[in-house]
């Protein structure tokens, strides 16, 4: 009996078909599933970035420009360029931010007394937080 | 009659691929509506929660030891004061202390601190809440 059903190849390609479009069509889905979350999750990530400048110090002592950053978003952030009056700045790097983080972003720009400054503080995504303030 | 319809569908396999297409597009389709859609929502709120929030600083004075900060909030939302800044007119010195205080819509709070020392010279203090927003007072 068992030799006349391992010697019957009846029906053997259709099962191989029928197995190998699965598999296919599984890997596929898989794929195309991650490929979907990666993409969605980098846009989620973007939208929800959220930066706030608690203060801003024209410190005398050490002649920097020191913002206050604190994150109030629902993703971690970095902070990778600084403009002041829109020229690219030196800054205390690398300048993470967790999820409800704050601390001191010291920018290396010797600043005039009276003079109005014009921060641009740009993440990694792409945020901007922007603020004017005159120096005292 | 009925049996032969069912026959023939049972036999007939055509659109099958069609189905399984717009079935597994569907869940494409859900994880992108998860992602994106709900999650814009889910910011929407928080920026439309965030301007719906106001406080302000009424009155900052020293009693003793003490001293005194009278916050109000005008807003239709609760807010949550997380930090609180001396900064010295002189601009000598910018003095952050933390805060875990809530106060509800339309109520006035009165916040003592005791290591909290107001200058003698000008000064303004400055109230941030947790959603970013801030109340100013300037004493001159």
């Amino acid at each position: 009996m068992s030799r006349t059903f391992l010697n019957n190849n009846h029906g053997v390609t259709p099962v191989l078909s029928s197995l190998l479009l699965t598999v296919v069509a599984v890997a596929a889905m898989a794929i195309a599933t991650t490929a979907t979350y990666v993409i969605t999750n980098n846009l989620r990530d973007t939208m929800s970035e959220r930066v706030i400048i608690e203060d801003v110090w024209f410190n005398s002592q050490t002649r920097t420009i020191d913002v206050y950053i604190r994150n109030i978003g629902k993703t971690a952030i970095q902070v990778k360029a600084v403009y002041v009056n829109y020229t690219s700045q030196n800054f205390t790097k690398p300048f993470n931010l967790e999820i409800g983080q704050h601390k001191w972003l010291s920018i290396y720009e010797v600043w005039t007394p009276g003079s109005l400054y014009h921060l641009n503080m740009v993440t990694t995504r792409g945020t901007h937080v922007e603020e004017y303030s005159t120096a005292p | 009659m009925l049996k032969n319809i069912a026959r023939r569908l049972k036999r007939d396999k055509r659109g099958v691929s069609n189905v399984m297409v717009v079935m597994l597009s569907l869940v494409l389709i859900v994880i992108i509506v998860d992602n994106i859609v709900l999650w814009d929502y889910q910011m929407n709120q928080l920026d439309w929660e965030r301007m719906q929030e106001k406080i302000e600083i009424t009155a900052a004075v020293s009693e003793g030891t003490v001293s005194l900060f009278t916050i109000q909030n005008t807003g239709s939302q609760t807010a949550h004061l997380i930090s609180l800044w001396i900064l010295d007119n002189s601009i000598t010195n910018h003095q952050r202390y933390d805060l875990n205080t809530f106060i509800n819509a339309g109520d006035t709070f009165q916040l003592a601190r005791s290591d909290i020392i107001l200058p003698g010279t000008p000064y303004i203090v400055k109230i941030v809440t947790e959603k970013g927003n801030a109340a100013v007072y300037t004493d001159y």
